[in-house]
């Protein structure tokens, strides 16, 4: 397969004009003190520059980057900075809704195969009748009641938890549906992932450019 | 570096630390700006208090503790913008999503392995074992007091817990990744090995019974107070809250360079267990992490525990090509 037609998922590649008149010599000395960083180490060559990152710091500028190539092409209406830029952490990103999502059927599977047994839906059943009648013989301090807190919520009486099944069972909810833990949390990150890949592609992009820009202007 | 001394320890020789209350930055800014960042933390902890302590039952619940808690984290994020701390520890896209990976595991995986093997399960078979009831008496107090007891127990066996971990080396392979930040940020707790964010989450309250109310109220603490400890926001908090509370300086000189200063302020949220046992360390610290400042990828902090414990062992008990044991030390930088 080509990876060309997915490897923008982690690549950020670009071109951004030099200032009038610069050579490729005088841009890489600009954009030269990007690559002193930690656990940075880059080739110049007359017009590219190569560089390899690891355990960037947040404080990096170009902390999201693991490796990339700076290429300078001169041409008669001026010269032009052309970059191709590797990220783990968007290729991470990409796939990180991925990894939520089979956690939440994970979630899911978990409860189908660890439906708890006939005895076992007694004995929680037994245990919560135990539960309200300990709550219900709960009562508030007395500095509680004269502070105005209000009283601990009495268990329901048989009458009421009838009541509630029949309006659960009208809308359609289903009992069983309770069961085993919830995928809903999963879900929702592989959502906040998919937004944050979009973000970042987007953002990550622009502040290259703009800092290479800006480095090549030497403001 | 000469360092200061505190106690029987010099704090600040192998990387800066500001030690004293009188030496730490305050808001800069207007009347207004000041005035917020002064006020804005007692503000909260007393308006929740009073919200949960008021709230009527059918909305002092643990959904509406869920929602409170994240719209409150996002708040705390945007204040991250407005008034840092340090500009060095400004929130990156890259960093966001490495803080809400361990997030994200946390509300999902952990979970789901918790409800398995956590300390609910533990505190149960206990009870069960021993034919034990819950502590009952512990309804009969006041609300406050049981909230208290709650958020003080909890963070009492977690200061045990976090300080074995400073001091033993199986321990501190699983801690030592959540060394590795650079920076402070509001999600930053959560990031760790998976192990560390297992065994630091274990308690005992499962033993005891309480009023839902009280238990809403501890978490309303825990979040009015134990949030703030890895966020990159200058406070002016007041006198009364440094003395009784963990707050984000203390928990930055925990997260220093500095040897002896990491091993200082170990509590989450009630410093002053701190100060009974003679940790604790008022100050702050801008430079933060391990070699040096080097960052732990998300791979690494996944496996650290592993691969260095396998490394530690091979080195106790394996034998070189002459066949000579080999006695020498742990290979990971010590913390501990």
């Amino acid at each position: 397969m080509n990876l060309r037609f997915i490897d923008w998922i982690w690549h950020i590649r670009g071109s951004v004009p030099l200032a009038a008149g610069q050579s490729s010599e005088q841009a890489f000395e600009r954009l030269e003190p990007l690559f002193r960083e930690r656990d940075t180490h880059h080739v110049r060559n007359s017009d590219t520059l190569t560089f390899e990152k690891s355990n960037q710091a947040p404080q990096d500028k170009m902390s999201i980057f693991d490796g990339g190539e700076l290429r300078i092409e001169q041409a008669p209406s001026g010269g032009v900075l052309r970059y191709d830029l590797t990220s783990k952490i968007l290729l991470f990103c990409f796939l990180a809704p991925f990894l939520f999502l089979s956690f939440g059927q994970l979630a899911v599977a978990v409860g189908v195969i660890d439906k708890p047994t006939a005895e076992e839906k007694a004995e929680a059943k037994k245990k919560e009748a135990e539960e309200e009648k300990r709550a219900a013989e709960r009562k508030l301090h007395p500095i509680d009641q004269f502070l105005g807190a209000p009283e601990p919520e009495k268990p329901k009486t048989e009458a009421e938890k009838k009541k509630e099944e029949a309006e659960a069972k009208a809308k359609g909810e289903d009992e069983e549906e309770d069961e085993g833990p919830s995928p809903t949390p999963a879900y929702v990150f592989a959502g906040i992932f998919a937004a944050l890949y979009l973000v970042g592609r987007v953002l990550e992009d622009r502040l290259v450019k703009r800092l290479f820009a800006r480095r090549l202007q030497g403001t | 570096m000469d360092g200061v001394r505190v106690g029987n320890r010099i704090i600040g020789a192998d990387s800066p630390v500001t030690v004293g209350w009188e030496n730490i930055g305050r808001v800069q800014g207007g009347p207004v700006k000041q005035a917020f960042f002064t006020w804005f933390q007692p503000t909260v902890l007393f308006a929740l208090i009073a919200f949960w302590y008021y709230a009527p039952d059918s909305i002092a619940k643990a959904s509406t503790a869920i929602m409170l808690g994240v719209g409150f984290r996002l708040f705390l994020l945007a204040l991250e913008w407005v008034n840092p701390r340090y500009d060095s520890w400004k929130l990156t896209w890259k960093e966001l999503v490495t803080d809400l990976f361990f997030v994200g595991l946390g509300y999902t995986i952990l979970r789901l392995v918790d409800g398995y093997i956590g300390d609910g399960v533990m505190v149960e078979a206990v009870q069960n074992s021993f034919d034990w009831d819950k502590f009952a008496w512990f309804t009969g107090l006041p609300l406050l007091f049981q909230a208290f007891l709650i958020s003080f127990i909890f963070d009492f066996g977690q200061y045990w817990m976090h300080r074995g971990m400073h001091n033993w080396h199986p321990l501190w392979l699983t801690h030592a990744p959540h060394h590795y930040i650079t920076q402070l940020n509001i999600n930053k707790g959560a990031v760790g090995n998976p192990v560390e964010l297992f065994l630091i989450g274990l308690g005992i309250g499962g033993f005891f019974d309480f009023l839902p109310r009280a238990a809403l109220l501890a978490g309303a603490l825990g979040l009015a107070v134990g949030s703030y400890q890895h966020i990159n926001v200058r406070f002016n908090s007041p006198r009364w809250w440094r003395f009784l509370f963990n707050t984000t300086e203390h928990h930055s000189v925990h997260h220093s360079r500095d040897f002896q200063g990491s091993r200082s302020n170990y509590s989450g949220t009630w410093i002053i267990i701190d100060r009974m046992f003679g940790t604790c360390v008022d100050g702050e610290a801008e430079l933060l992490g391990m070699e040096g400042g080097r960052r732990m990828t998300i791979r690494e902090t996944l496996v650290y525990p592993f691969t260095e414990g396998w490394k530690t062992f091979k080195e106790r008990f394996g034998r070189d090509r002459y066949g000579k044991g080999l006695m020498d030390g742990p290979t990971a930088e010590p913390a501990e």
